[in-house]
């Protein structure tokens, strides 16, 4: 077997680790894993319904933060 | 109970009669009916079916006027202006009961225009809320939440806990940066290892070597930046710690595995470099998981104080800042409101519960002109009090400064493996550099020299060293909280184990803390249920624990409903019950009434008079807890010194303490004078451990070395102690010492295990015997050593 296949197998599982990797610590940042309860329950509370909501507040907040000016 | 129907909002049930029907729901009272008809409106009525179930709380209408959320001076306080110019504030919010009410309070608040975000932790029902203020208002949010069926109130979310919440963070993102890249290093090393005895290309060694060198980068620069940063300050302080040994260590074989790679000959440490972070970080992880969060002592004291009272002016009642308040000032105080200026009565009278000061377990009767002391609480009495200080001079903030300082002065005992390591450093790193002279001088090349001064740091890994005290407390913390006690602080469990001496508080630590009856003496047949009746009709202690001693296995009492009562302070009730004159109450009422009694006794008695002749007579006492006597007997063969503290008066402290056979006894203590004691004891010398339930406590378990509170204790102690016995068991005292005493000696036999590894070890790396798969090998086995160790006393106290 020539070295190189070893050397891109190597690279290729260790870039795509690296991409769960990151993927968790943006999880973490973003606080998605501060609150246990919530974390748990959330599965319970997804669906069609929320991901719309989530998305309506998204563009509110987008819009507001164009307009707002603050004093 | 058949006819019992649930309200359709909060689920709890009632009887049809008095539900108010509303098309096919029923609805307890108007509140939850509003609140129904609001979610149905708003369309978030699959609440509903979301919350299943759970019972939740009714919502009140009584909250005060919400605009006062919209003061500057509230502004400043809590609200703060974020990046994007937006306000913030953090809230907690009362009343959530399951998942559906976060979902429903983030819902409707994102319904609301302007609100840029709503976050709510159900763990600790704190929530963030973000919005543009110039479309809505703080009070606004705040008459959703209410309008809801819940309540919020905002807290000062200090700079501490965000703080400790942060630093907790950032370790998590280390330590998966770190294990990740462990985790991947050793599959390589497999492949080495297994090319080191059966032989492998050069230019494989290096492919390898290559791809551990990628993974090791980040542990080292990322994950270990953490030890960069405390080698520095150590640097900076002069001491040599732990964190200098691993940053020198982890960073020279790095920079050596590095050479290796490149000049393609001999083995490299990547990861070694790894194993040693990503094994320290744990053990520093550890630790800071176990951290108390000191942040919210001082907040909860804030949080019990309203910051607002009614005073009298022009006539009229209004509501003022309690920092606005002057001396002279009339102030109104309702009967259950606690007192917040210290003042004189100058209309009407009651009795006062003063034990949150003074210890005193019995009510206290004040009449006009009677001085009352901020941080009392008011049990019957509607009075009115000139105030004779202001807000800032009273007992009651006299008291909250007091108990910062004492936070402050608590004592720090330095930890056992602290000290060590300091020694364990400075001795590695001589003995690496002693080493890599000699084989220089002894002519060896550099590259030889090098790497066996390197193997001597990486062999003497400070893995072990770093994990033995993390483990061991992590090992006592469990336990403890199999049994009901919660330590706040891992290092406590060491303080602890060095303590000599125990001051217990009386009232509620050693003793129930209510009086209750102790013997029951009737003179004559009578019908217990006008008793019960009549005790039903006071909130005093006494009264309560007579209608506990009554009600106690008979489940349905049927209450008389009386033609005419009368409450007669400081003495006791008399009502008129069909032409029958009863009286319930102290010697003094009946005195009053004429009646000739001859009964002696040191207890609290009550008596039980109908149409002037004494029916049954009460004794009461305060009970002594179970295991008071035994908890005595066996600390002492410990060889801890019990003290007996407390606030009440000689011959009730002289009288429990003979009970319980404590020889030390101090009585009528005042909160500071319990403080002064503690520093005392700690001038001579001794290592004390408080234990208490009270706000008079308070002081003294600050100043304390370990400050354990009763589960049942008041908020405010329960957040100021260090140790809290859930349970209120003096067994679980006892438990608490067992175990503190069980884990020093864990830390100490792991303390011994790296030690007594290392100092076999190190001559050999000295020697240069050590390969790279030994050293690998070893830090793992030393690590495993001290955590098989510490889960052996874990498995041992288990089965018993």
């Amino acid at each position: 077997m020539d070295n190189w296949v070893i050397a891109m197998m190597l690279g290729a599982s260790i870039f795509l680790g690296a991409i769960a990797l990151f993927a968790f610590l943006w999880a973490i940042k973003n606080g998605q894993f501060d609150d246990e309860e919530k974390f748990l329950n959330a599965a319970k509370f997804d669906g069609e319904d929320e991901l719309n909501d989530a998305l309506n507040q998204e563009r509110k907040k987008e819009e507001l933060k164009k307009r707002y000016r603050p004093e | 109970m058949s006819n019992n129907i649930a309200c359709t909002h909060c689920h709890l049930e009632f009887n049809e009669s008095v539900m108010i029907k509303d098309g096919e729901h029923y609805f307890c009272c108007n509140g939850c009916q509003g609140v129904f008809h609001l979610l149905s409106d708003e369309g978030l009525d699959s609440f509903y079916e979301k919350a299943g179930n759970v019972k939740l709380t009714p919502p009140t209408s009584q909250y005060e006027d919400s605009s006062n959320f919209n003061a500057e001076a509230f502004y400043d306080k809590f609200v703060k202006i974020n990046s994007d110019g937006f306000s913030e504030v953090s809230l907690i919010i009362e009343g959530i009961h399951c998942s559906a009410c976060v979902w429903l309070n983030e819902k409707a608040l994102h319904k609301m225009d302007g609100i840029i975000e709503a976050n709510i932790n159900f763990t600790n029902n704190k929530a963030t809320i973000v919005w543009a203020d110039n479309i809505v208002k703080l009070s606004q949010i705040i008459d959703m939440i209410r309008a809801i069926g819940y309540n919020a109130f905002p807290y000062d979310a200090s700079i501490q806990e965000a703080h400790a919440n942060k630093e907790r963070k950032d370790y998590y993102l280390r330590m998966s940066v770190a294990i990740f890249a462990s985790m991947n290093i050793m599959w390589i090393a497999v492949a080495q290892y297994a090319g080191y005895f059966s032989g492998m290309t050069q230019d494989m060694k290096t492919i390898l070597n290559i791809a551990e060198g990628v993974l090791a980068t980040p542990v080292l620069f990322y994950s270990g930046w953490i030890f960069f940063r405390g080698a520095y300050y150590g640097l900076k302080t002069k001491t040599v710690n732990m964190d200098i040994l691993v940053a020198t260590g982890a960073s020279l074989t790095y920079i050596y595995s590095i050479y290796i790679t490149i000049i393609e000959e001999g083995e490299a440490y990547f990861d070694s470099v790894s194993m040693i972070i990503t094994f320290v970080l744990i053990g520093k992880f550890l630790e800071v998981l176990s951290k108390k969060n000191a942040a919210d002592t001082l907040d909860i004291i804030g949080k019990n104080l309203p910051n607002e009272v009614k005073i009298v002016k022009d006539n009229s009642i209004i509501s003022c800042k309690l920092g606005d308040v002057i001396i002279g000032d009339i102030v109104v105080v309702s009967s259950g409101e606690k007192v917040l200026l210290d003042g004189e009565i100058t209309k009407g009278s009651g009795s006062f519960d003063e034990s949150n000061l003074t210890g005193e377990s019995e009510p206290i009767y004040k009449d006009l002109g009677g001085t009352v002391i901020s941080g009392t609480v008011s049990i019957d009495a509607d009075i009115h009090l000139r105030a004779t200080k202001d807000f800032g001079h009273s007992t009651l903030s006299n008291l909250v400064q007091l108990l910062e300082t004492a936070i402050n002065k608590k004592p720090k005992i330095e930890q056992l493996a602290n000290k060590l390591s300091e020694y364990f450093s400075s001795v590695v790193l001589a003995l690496s550099f002693l080493t890599f002279f000699v084989w220089w001088l002894w002519p060896h090349d550099f590259e030889v020299s090098f790497m066996v001064g390197i193997s001597v740091i990486v062999i003497a890994c400070p893995c072990a060293l770093a994990l033995a005290t993390p483990v061991a407390t992590l090992v006592g913390l469990s336990l403890g909280a199999k049994r009901g006690i919660l330590f706040k602080e891992a290092a406590q469990l060491e303080t602890m184990a060095k303590v000599d001496t125990l001051v217990l508080d009386k009232t509620g630590t050693l003793t129930v803390g209510k009086p209750e009856v102790i013997k029951e003496h009737i003179y004559a047949d009578f019908d217990r249920e006008l008793l019960y009746s009549l005790v039903k009709l006071s909130n005093h202690p006494v009264a309560l624990g007579i209608k506990e001693y009554i009600t106690k296995g008979q489940e349905n009492i049927s209450d008389t409903i009386f033609d005419e009562f009368k409450q007669i302070p400081a003495s006791g009730i008399s009502v008129v019950h069909q032409r029958l004159e009863i009286l319930g109450g102290n010697l003094k009422l009946m005195n009053d009434n004429h009646i000739e009694i001859d009964f002696k006794s040191d207890n609290t008695l009550f008596y039980f008079a109908i149409n002037k002749k004494v029916f049954a007579i009460y004794e009461l006492s305060d009970k002594v807890k179970d295991g008071a006597k035994d908890l005595v007997i066996n600390l002492s063969k410990r060889g801890i010194e019990t003290i007996m503290l407390t606030g009440d008066n000689e011959r009730v402290a002289k009288k429990v303490s003979a009970e319980i056979g404590i020889k030390n006894l101090y009585y009528e203590q005042t909160p500071q004078d319990k403080s002064e004691f503690i520093s005392t004891l700690h001038n001579s010398g001794k290592t004390v451990v408080m234990v208490g339930d009270g706000v008079n406590d308070i002081l003294a378990l600050a100043r304390a070395d370990i400050g354990i509170v009763m589960g049942s204790g008041s908020d405010i102690a329960i957040d100021v102690g260090d140790v809290v016995l859930l349970n209120d068991s003096l067994n679980s005292l006892e438990d608490a010492f067992k175990i503190s005493r069980t884990t020093y000696g864990l830390i100490k036999q792991n303390l011994g295990i790296s030690l007594v590894y290392n100092a076999i070890t190190i001559p050999l790396a000295m020697a240069g015997f050590v390969i790279p798969l030994v050293a690998a090998i070893s830090m793992s086995v030393s690590s495993l050593l001290v955590v098989g160790n510490s889960m052996r006393i874990n498995l041992k106290w288990n089965k018993n």
